[in-house]
């Protein structure tokens, strides 16, 4: 087997060998471990340390993973399992070596932890797997049969007769679809979709009473951020204006709420209903104030100057000066919740109901509005500014639209966000939030509805999840994030657009009009 | 000869030292294919930008109807009932064909954001009637069947034909088409003439055609203009401008006018077809 085989196959190793190294020091192999032990229903008592069965497993994982990845995808099976053998014993000796280190620690009885924070002797003695002097040789066996297991699983998932079985598996999947749909029974069709939505809702309504306040909490800012997302995607993802100061909106909506319905610094208690309009409306005003000056202006200065007005606002609101009619820095304390039919509304559970129902609604209303003659106006904004206005779409009044509907839906959230805490202040609206909401559709998918769900639940929900291996989260966190990015570019969930002309002939077709032909099915 | 639909009278168009269209006067009658030929740089695209809004002659007047529209943005005069397609393509490309065509038809709707969101009665009734008409837009220019594609996955013809769909959807009275056939073989060269004549004679559209396909506009041109270096330099009907020896003169230099006849026919179908 020539050179050329060999040494990317041993960088390969050295690399990950270095990773797992990287990974004992801050005694992230532990960590993980732990984990793929709650996964099995192991209960790990907090402070304690896995059984040393889920180290081997997360090692031989990993060691798979390296075999895997290092087998080129157009190389011959023994190929793939000679790269595989190669990587594998690379990976064997750097941490058989990195062991006998490890070893004369636990022999020696230092303790590195002056050092190394989290490097205890209880977690380098699970990483040996207890077995002292024979571990390197333990790790050299072990890493090289899991990579040439991985080697072996992508040789069998992707070799002609594995396609070809996905392949019959995925027409026979459709075939069967087709037969059902053909068969179901037209009350099914015509009800089945309700009787769907029926069960989703009642999942809504009686979850939020069953899991417990913290889910509650998670569950609410992960809606509150799918409002603001969808929000923001009508700015920059429909009418294809970047906005960077997206929570000045998020503020408006907040500290009207705020100083409309708590009792200092005004006491005016309107309630919180017409406060959260008001609010609303709030953020819509200021979108007008703030687009129409730059409407006429090219795309980047939208962005600046929306950047600029965030961070004014927030230090506006911050300053002293303005203490006695904003709060000043300590912000706005016993926000009034909202009441329902004059009964109060405002527990954690109905705090939840409220943000998924409106959660429900702005997306009913993004999709009626993309779906629209307004929608491709935007879209076409977005696409060609110049065509589009000669094509006879009025560019000010559309663009100016997309800021101010997308305004609002941001004045909404932050309504019920600042009722919910009972509490705003001007950290609640740092640039930072800014941000979230715009990592949130770029790692979603731009333009698409469970993009911006799972991209909200990834950003937000996630790291609230994470909370359990604290140290780690923001470490996984990133880990995840640029995994996400290089294998899925477009996000999560990447938009499409809609198939008109076959939905069209579908639709002809039901009604039993004649079948026009040359539609591509 | 009937009412002109369009005037350009006595228009100018100056890029810093450069006049890229100089004193031009034009006159379209309805229903007229008319084209308008020069060599590269001669100032006929400007002259679109000019009717179609995009620039704004220094000198002039552009009277459509009757009416002074220069000066219009793009959309009002596309609003009022002028559509063109581009040289070098441009449609919306990351939206699908039939999507390019609902766009195109985005002055004819009434409904607003507020119908959309609400749903009402009048948008379903114009939602579903545009959903029709694009598709039957899309099947009047041969793209039946491609109305789901991305417009940057159609082939290159296809984008041609999309660009023509999407500007028919306004309903035009008057068309402005920049080198249609551009980069087409002979026979999607043959079949585009043929599409072209069919949107006069069936729709009854007024269509301003630069074309540098010389068979192209000798075949189908009512009336010609030849521009040069900005300037107008001849007028009249195929035989009239093959025979006017400036034309000559602005396609194969100076002194063309005094090679044989035969050898400047030969030169003449040489250049043109390049
Ligand atoms: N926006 C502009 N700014 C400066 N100069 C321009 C601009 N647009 C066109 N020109 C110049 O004006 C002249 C006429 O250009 P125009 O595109 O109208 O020519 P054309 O007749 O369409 O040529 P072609 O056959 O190559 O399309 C050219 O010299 C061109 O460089
Ligand atoms: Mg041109």
């Amino acid at each position: 087997m020539n050179k050329n085989l060999v040494s990317p196959s041993l960088k390969r190793g050295l690399t990950f060998g270095i990773v797992m190294i990287i990974f004992v020091l801050i005694d992230l192999d532990v960590m993980v471990a732990t984990m793929l032990s709650k996964l099995f229903g192991a209960n790990v008592i907090r402070g304690s340390l896995p059984d040393v069965r889920f180290m081997v497993l997360f090692l031989i994982l990993f060691g798979m993973f390296v075999g895997w990845s290092t087998s080129s995808d157009d190389a011959k099976p023994t190929t793939k399992l000679f790269q595989a053998l190669v990587a594998g014993l690379t990976l064997g000796v750097v941490l058989g070596l990195f062991d006998l280190i490890l070893n004369q620690l636990i022999v020696t009885g230092t303790d590195v932890r002056k050092y190394l924070a989290a490097l205890a002797p209880e977690s380098i003695r699970l990483f040996l797997f207890d077995q002292g002097a024979i571990s390197p040789l333990l790790h050299l066996g072990l890493f090289t049969v899991a990579s040439l297991l991985g080697s072996l699983m992508k040789i069998l998932l992707k070799s002609e007769s594995a396609s070809r079985f996905f392949k019959g598996v995925k027409s026979g999947y459709q075939g069967l679809k087709a037969k059902a749909q053909a068969n179901t029974p037209n009350w099914v069709k015509k009800y089945g979709k309700f009787l769907l939505f029926l069960l989703i809702g009642l999942l809504a309504f009686f979850l939020p009473r069953i899991w417990g306040s913290y889910n509650n909490y998670v569950v609410g800012l992960v809606g509150l951020y799918v409002i603001l997302g969808i929000g923001l995607n009508i700015i920059v993802g429909l009418s294809g204006q970047l906005m960077l100061g997206f929570a000045a909106f998020f503020a408006m909506g907040a500290y009207s709420v705020a100083l409309l319905n708590a009792p200092l610094p005004h006491g005016i208690m309107l309630g919180f209903w017409p406060s959260l309009l008001i609010g609303i409306l709030m953020a819509v005003v200021a979108a007008v104030l703030l687009g129409l000056p730059v409407m006429g202006m090219r795309g980047d200065y939208l962005a600046i100057v929306t950047l600029g007005f965030g961070e004014i606002i927030r230090i506006l609101l911050k300053s002293d000066l303005l203490t006695s009619f904003t709060g000043g820095p300590r912000g706005i304390q016993d926000i009034r919740g909202p009441t329902l039919f004059g009964q109060p509304f405002s527990s954690d559970i109905d705090y939840t109901y409220i943000i998924l129902v409106v959660m429900v609604l702005s997306i009913i209303i993004y999709k009626r509005l993309e779906r629209s003659r307004t929608g491709r106006a935007w879209l076409a904004v977005k696409e060609d500014t110049k065509v589009a206005q000669a094509t006879g779409v009025n560019i000010m009044t559309n663009k100016l639209l997309a800021l101010c509907l997308g305004a609002a839906f941001a004045g909404l959230a932050g309504g019920i966000f600042a009722a919910r805490n009972q509490f705003t202040g001007p950290n609640d609206h740092q640039l930072m939030v800014s941000m979230n909401i715009l990592s949130i559709l770029i790692v979603g998918g731009v333009n698409s509805i469970p993009g911006i769900i799972l991209g909200a639940f990834t950003l937000k929900g996630l790291p609230e999840i994470l909370r359990e291996i604290e140290n780690y989260r923001l470490l996984v966190f990133g880990g995840l994030l640029v995994v996400m990015m290089i294998s899925r570019p477009e996000g999560l969930w990447p938009a499409t657009r809609p198939n008109i002309e076959k939905d069209e002939g579908n639709k002809l077709k039901e009604d039993g009009a004649p079948g026009e032909g040359g539609l591509n099915d | 000869m009937t009412d002109p639909i369009i005037q350009v009278k006595n228009v100018s168009k100056i890029f810093g030292g450069l006049t890229a269209v100089n004193q031009v006067d034009i006159e379209v009658p309805e229903k007229y294919i008319y084209s308008i030929i020069g060599p590269n740089g001669a100032g006929k695209t400007t002259l679109f930008n000019c009717i179609s809004g995009f620039y704004f002659p220094e000198k002039g007047e552009i009277l459509f109807y009757g009416d002074p529209i220069q000066g219009l943005s793009t959309n009002l005069v596309a609003w009022l009932g002028i559509s063109r397609t581009y040289q070098n393509i441009r449609l919306f490309s990351n939206l699908t064909a039939v999507e390019n065509i609902l766009i195109g038809l985005h002055p004819n709707l009434k409904t607003n954001w507020v119908d959309a969101i609400i749903h009402t009665k009048r948008f379903r009734k114009e939602e579903g009637g545009s959903v029709k008409e694009a598709l039957r837009l899309l099947d009047y220019v041969g793209l039946k069947g491609y109305g789901d594609f991305l417009a940057k996955n159609l082939p290159y013809g296809l984008q041609r034909r999309l660009e023509i769909g999407r500007a028919l959807a306004n309903q035009p009275k008057l068309l402005l088409l920049d080198e249609p056939t551009a980069g087409m073989n002979m026979n999607e060269t043959a079949e585009a003439t043929h599409f072209i004549k069919r949107l006069r004679d069936e729709l009854g559209i007024t269509i301003i055609l630069i074309e540098h396909d010389m068979k192209v506009v000798m075949g189908i041109s009512d009336r010609i203009s030849v521009l040069d270096y900005g300037t107008k330099i001849a007028e009249g009907n195929a035989a009239e401008i093959q025979a006017n020896p400036r034309v000559i003169e602005a396609y194969l230099g100076p002194g063309g006018a005094a090679l044989s006849e035969k050898y400047k026919k030969q030169r003449l179908s040489y250049a043109k077809s390049n």
